[in-house]
């Protein structure tokens, strides 16, 4: 590769529950700004340098329209020559803002991006407040606008994947980010949230001391006769992330914190009946681009959209779950759509550094049936 | 010359604190919050209580879970504010009123009454909720200015649903303290005030507790059994299904053995009370054993879950075993239904006998109160109907019994008939109509007019004095005064039928001529329960599809001329108004609903969807409604939700909510103020009425109906959504999203949308599914879940 890209910075909002939690009064361009402005301060970056402010969001209407991204420079307080673009590729948004940021570096077309993502689910609804589906489609292939709890049953049925199973993975999941939590490994990662008087400092999903016992009683929440319940399904989540991605080059020499090197990306599409089986196929195109087989990857964040969904990946690709999602993924910290694939890329790279090792993955699927996948290696 | 203004002159309440937050208290100060009013909500610290505030904070949480509503809306419950005792005692003296409402002990109410008064600003009323102590006990030892600021305001259970509301005033009580209370409590509380002299039980309990008393030792005296009892002491009498027994176990029986030692203990010795007492003995081992009535582990009745089903039994008072409940098979039961109330009465049978004597002994005991309790019949009458739910008070039903009737039974049995009873035997009767006025007896023996609040306008007077504007069997157009009509329906159970069109369209004409507006308005108990089904589904049985579309065609037309005619028409329901109902307060140009309204578009429940424009109303009530988010889809989303789920208000507060009723839309909570709200809200519009033009609606047309028929589908997948409803509500997406010619660059009008629903409810209306819905619908009265 003539540039290689790095990632020099990752953080993010703390996460909670949609509707119920405490950033449902925060606007979601606001809360992003604030993440961005605590991007910048830590990472001391030269704002005056960064070509683009790169925003994913999956729903960008009402208050995150506007090509949000835009609006999120001027709140930020970015220099006016800094752009900005509104990326939407459902929950794989912020990491294609990642994967343009470095195709631009590769193309000597920027040194810096801030590559972020974003999603208030309180104050956008899923589906947007206008969901007009084409309705032909809808009728002869009516997967393509599938409810995504469906297709979790759907992943569930084909690869088997028990009840059990599901829950066991839940409460591994509470379990991890409940102890990241405690022993302060997530505090570096969170930018707190200040509206008006208040400061949101911490993550609120996060449920301590869940059992699997508590979970059996839950009632199925897509299908009568199903197996996924709200416990084996990520909550519909508030939350902002934001990653500083340059090049090599340019990162060394104004002293930027390297965390992690892009190695390959890719991404596919699937069948959007199980559109949570897209890991698969876009982890081995990546793997296969960066001349690396599963066995090579020290550290994975594959995303927890579902239980199920999750596990499905996990037993076709066979992953350690030793190594994956080592501080909690999806199911206990939550989902907010455009916020995760900026996430759980920055994730990879600050554990890569945390735990030295050498190479890691961060892969998520995609409703309508796509998976999108970033491998990176230390530097 | 000095003129003395008195500090309370022109106060109004604004602030109110109610002490005990039981759940009478707690409720009192619900229903305060529910007129708007800021309500305080303070109760003792329990012992080592981490939240000081938890009794208070507790009631609040369990009414809004609790059934029936305290709450005319959940807004209602932020406007109470919980607190204790002891650190908010100094916020009462912010506010203009207390009620209090602890436990009846008088020697706890004096010592609080003694620090209320040390923290009330000198115009503060205080009022108590007490049910037994009297007033003059009350206020022993305390201020002059508290004796002037203090009065009994006694509410009956629950206590935003029962009308009652007894005042009793203390010869101290300044007039203008009683004025204001009497004011709020009637126009802001919608309660039916009833002035009491202060006297045991005061009115409604002293004649209620002497009926219950009475009816328990008949009961016991003879060989009838519950069941029997409460067939024959509740419909046939005029009283509330649940009879005297099911009143014993929704009350709670342990109340009883109290409020007895009570009475007889405050009652004088020569008072007849005394010998209705009886051997509690049966009562007593009940509530030993946890059965304390509804609350408890069952009654008299009770449900017995053995063996996984559910069988309602009823005690069996001689042998003390609960048996399965009985049918009840009467002769006299039969009597009542042929020859009314004196076919009970007369009636030899167990049923007949037994009646007689607990209703004898009881209106008799009535008849010997005035003026004891109260200062005439009236409020004796109004009482029984306000706080017991009963459909006439005792003296019209001595009336309907016939006075002289009922002297010469009472004679015949030589029992002692008090001079008043003779009286009204020797002119006729309680109450008589004499040039349209209704007028009642007094205690010397002279008729009176019956007074009627200031603004408080009835049908029922309107239709004593005058003759219909123009009539037919089903419905009635009146003249109410300043160029305004009322059009009533008076159906049974006022089901809208082809004759209620007829008579809208004549009144159309009619009220165009010679009137300024129309109030559709009536004074049964349901507004109207919907359109007439029964002639609908011969129709639909004998596949007679175009006489069936021909009918909701016409109620359609009806409507919409109604809607555009030259005058305004203003719709004022209270109680229910479902489906056909529904449609004709939205189709009214503007709504003055009673609090206790509950609207519904419920036609899903019977396989069909609102045919009469109600689905082309709720679309322009949300499309115009600013407050809702823009855009084709929420309209059609949040009138998809309204009428698949049959959504029908708690409240005409919820209606609101729900879009039934437009955001400038009145509501009134006294049920007597309704019509005269109504007809001044219609003489406001009728100044320079401009009448409706056809609305145009954008809608988004067929991605609107994939978006919510995909939605149907998930919900039938998690078992929300029964295979029929997917039918229902595709044939609902269809409508509501346009239809499949719709686009969002081409608006609907009115007309195009009444088309598209009569297109969609005749589809319906011809398949199998609904027929079976209809049917086992008129068979049960309850939902198919086909």
């Amino acid at each position: 590769m003539q540039n290689n890209v790095v990632i020099a910075g990752y953080v993010r909002s703390p996460f909670h529950f949609a509707q119920k939690g405490d950033l449902a009064r925060v606007r979601p361009d606001e809360m992003i700004a604030q993440v961005v402005r605590g991007l910048v301060e830590k990472t001391g970056v030269n704002t005056a340098d960064i070509e683009d402010l790169i925003l994913g969001c999956a729903f960008p209407e009402g208050e995150q329209g506007f090509n949000m991204a835009r609006i999120v420079t001027f709140l930020a307080k970015l220099p006016v020559s800094v752009a900005g673009t509104t990326v939407n590729r459902f929950c794989g948004s912020s990491m294609q803002s990642i994967h343009m940021a470095a195709g631009a570096i590769q193309m000597n077309a920027g040194d810096a991006f801030i590559c972020a993502g974003v999603e208030s689910m309180s104050r956008v609804p899923m589906g947007g407040y206008n969901p007009m589906p084409h309705p032909g489609l809808a009728a002869d292939y009516e997967q393509a606008y599938m409810s995504m709890g469906v297709t979790a049953e759907n992943l569930a049925d084909k690869y088997d994947i028990s009840r059990l199973r599901q829950e066991e993975l839940t409460v591994i999941s509470h379990q991890r980010a409940s102890d990241a939590r405690q022993s302060g490994r997530l505090t570096n990662e969170i930018i707190p949230i200040v509206n008006g008087d208040i400061i949101i400092s911490s993550d609120g999903c996060i449920r301590e001391g869940t059992s699997a016992a508590a979970l059996a009683d839950l009632k199925p929440v897509f299908r009568t006769d199903g197996s996924v319940t709200a416990a084996t399904s990520s909550p519909l989540t508030d939350g902002a992330s934001a990653t500083l991605v340059t090049s090599e080059e340019y990162a060394k020499a104004n002293g930027l914190p390297i965390l992690a090197r892009i190695k390959s990306i890719a991404v596919v599409g699937c069948e959007p009946e199980i559109m949570g089986i897209g890991p698969v196929n876009a982890t081995k195109k990546a793997l296969s681009r960066a001349g690396l087989s599963l066995g090579d990857i020290d550290i994975i964040e594959l995303n927890e959209a579902f239980a199920a969904q999750a596990l499905s990946c996990v037993d076709e690709l066979d992953i350690d779950m030793e190594k994956t999602n080592i501080d909690g993924g999806a199911l206990a910290l939550g989902h907010p759509l455009g916020a995760t694939g900026a996430r759980i890329t920055g994730k990879a790279a600050s554990l890569l550094k945390r735990e030295g090792k050498q190479f890691a993955l961060a892969s998520q699927c995609i409703g309508g049936g796509q998976g999108i996948a970033t491998i990176l290696e230390a530097v | 010359m000095i003129i003395q203004t008195s500090a309370l002159q022109g106060m109004e309440i604004k602030r109110v604190a109610v002490i005990g937050s039981g759940v009478m208290g707690a409720q009192i100060a619900a229903h305060f919050a529910n007129t708007g009013v800021p309500t305080l909500l303070l109760d003792i610290v329990p012992k080592g209580a981490e939240d000081r505030n938890v009794l208070a904070s507790g009631a609040i949480a369990k009414m809004l879970k609790g059934s029936p509503k305290a709450f005319v809306h959940n807004a209602a419950a932020k406007r109470v504010t919980p607190g204790n005792l002891e650190n908010d005692f100094d916020q009462l003296s912010e506010v203009d009123w207390i009620v209090e409402a602890i436990i009846e002990d008088p020697d706890i109410k004096s010592d609080l009454y003694k620090r209320i008064d040390s923290v009330r600003k000198d115009t503060t009323i205080v009022s108590s909720n007490t049910s037994t102590i009297p007033l003059s006990r009350l206020v022993q030892g305390l201020s002059d200015s508290f004796r002037q600021h203090f009065l009994v305001t006694h509410f009956f259970n629950p206590p935003r649903y029962m009308r009652l509301l007894e005042l009793v005033v203390g010869p101290d009580t300044k007039p203008e303290v009683l004025s204001i209370v009497e004011k709020f409590s009637d126009h802001r509380l919608g309660k039916g005030v009833v002035h009491c002299h202060d006297r045991p039980g005061f009115v409604a309990n002293r004649i209620g507790i002497f009926w219950m008393q009475s009816g328990y030792a008949a009961a016991l005296a003879s060989d009838i059994t519950i069941e029997e009892a409460d067939a024959v002491m509740s419909r046939p009498v005029g009283i509330p299904k649940t009879g005297m027994f099911g009143l014993f176990d929704l009350i709670g029986i342990d109340l009883h053995p109290k409020i007895d030692a009570s009475m007889a203990s405050l009652l004088p010795a020569e008072d007849a009370y005394h010998q209705q007492r009886c051997d509690l003995s049966l009562i007593n081992q009940l509530i030993e054993k946890g059965y304390t009535g509804r609350k408890g582990k069952g009654g008299f009745y009770r449900l017995n879950r053995s063996g996984g089903g559910k069988v309602m039994e009823a005690k069996n008072l001689k042998t003390g075993k609960y048996a399965p409940v009985q049918k009840v098979d009467l002769e006299s039961l039969k009597a009542a239904k042929t020859a009314g109330l004196s076919g009970l009465l007369n009636h030899p049978d167990r049923g007949g006998q037994f009646a007689w004597r607990v209703l004898s002994n009881t209106l008799a005991y009535a008849a010997s109160l005035v003026p004891e309790v109260a200062d005439d019949i009236v409020a004796i009458d109004r009482s029984m109907t306000f706080g017991y739910a009963w459909n006439a008070g005792p003296f019209a039903l001595i009336d309907q019994i016939g006075v002289a009737n009922f002297v010469a039974k009472m004679k015949a049995e030589g029992r002692t008939v008090s001079d008043f009873l003779n009286l009204a035997a020797k002119v006729g009767s309680f109450y008589r109509t004499v040039d349209g006025n209704l007028q009642y007896l007094d205690i010397k023996g002279d008729y009176q007019n019956i007074p009627r609040e200031d603004g408080v306008l009835l049908l029922e007077d309107i239709k004593r004095k005058s003759d219909p504007i123009i009539s037919n069997q089903s419905a009635s157009l009146w003249d109410i005064g300043d160029g305004v009509t009322c059009f009533e329906v008076h159906t049974k159970v006022n089901a809208l039928d082809m004759k209620v069109m007829d008579l809208i369209n004549q009144s159309i004409d009619v009220v165009s001529k010679d009137y300024k507006a129309m109030v559709i308005y009536n004074e049964a108990s349901n507004f109207s329960v919907g359109a007439d089904i029964n002639a609908f589904v011969e129709l639909i049985e004998q596949k007679n599809w175009q006489a069936a579309e021909k009918m909701v065609a016409k109620g359609q037309s009806t409507y919409l001329a109604m809607k555009r005619s030259p005058f305004p028409v203003v719709a004022a329901p209270s109680g229910m108004a479902l489906g056909g109902g529904c449609e004709t307060v939205l189709y009214a140009n503007a709504i003055q609903a009673h609090v206790e309204s509950y609207l519904g578009l419920v036609e899903a429940g019977v396989g069909l969807i609102p045919g009469w424009g109600g689905c082309t109303a709720m679309l322009e009530r949300y499309a115009s409604n600013k407050k809702r988010p823009n855009g084709p889809m929420p309209i059609v989303t949040a009138a998809f939700e309204t009428i698949s789920t049959a959504k029908v208000s708690g409240s005409a507060f919820d209606a609101k909510d729900i879009g039934f009723l437009r955001p400038d839309d009145g509501i009134t909570f006294n049920r007597d103020r309704l019509l005269a709200d109504a007809k001044a809200r219609a003489l406001a519009l009728s100044d320079n009425y401009e009448s409706p033009e056809a609305a145009e609606i954008t809608l988004p047309g067929p991605t609107g109906q994939a978006i919510l028929t995909a939605a149907v589908r998930d919900f039938k997948a998690r078992g929300l959504a029964t295979e029929y409803d997917v039918v229902v509500c595709d044939a609902l997406a269809d409508m509501l999203s346009g239809g499949q010619a719709a686009d969002v660059m081409a608006p609907l009008t009115e007309e195009d949308l009444l088309a598209l629903e009569l297109k969609n409810f005749v589809g319906l209306m011809k398949k199998q599914g609904t027929l079976d819905r209809i049917q086992h619908m008129l068979k049960t009265g309850k939902p198919l879940r086909n």
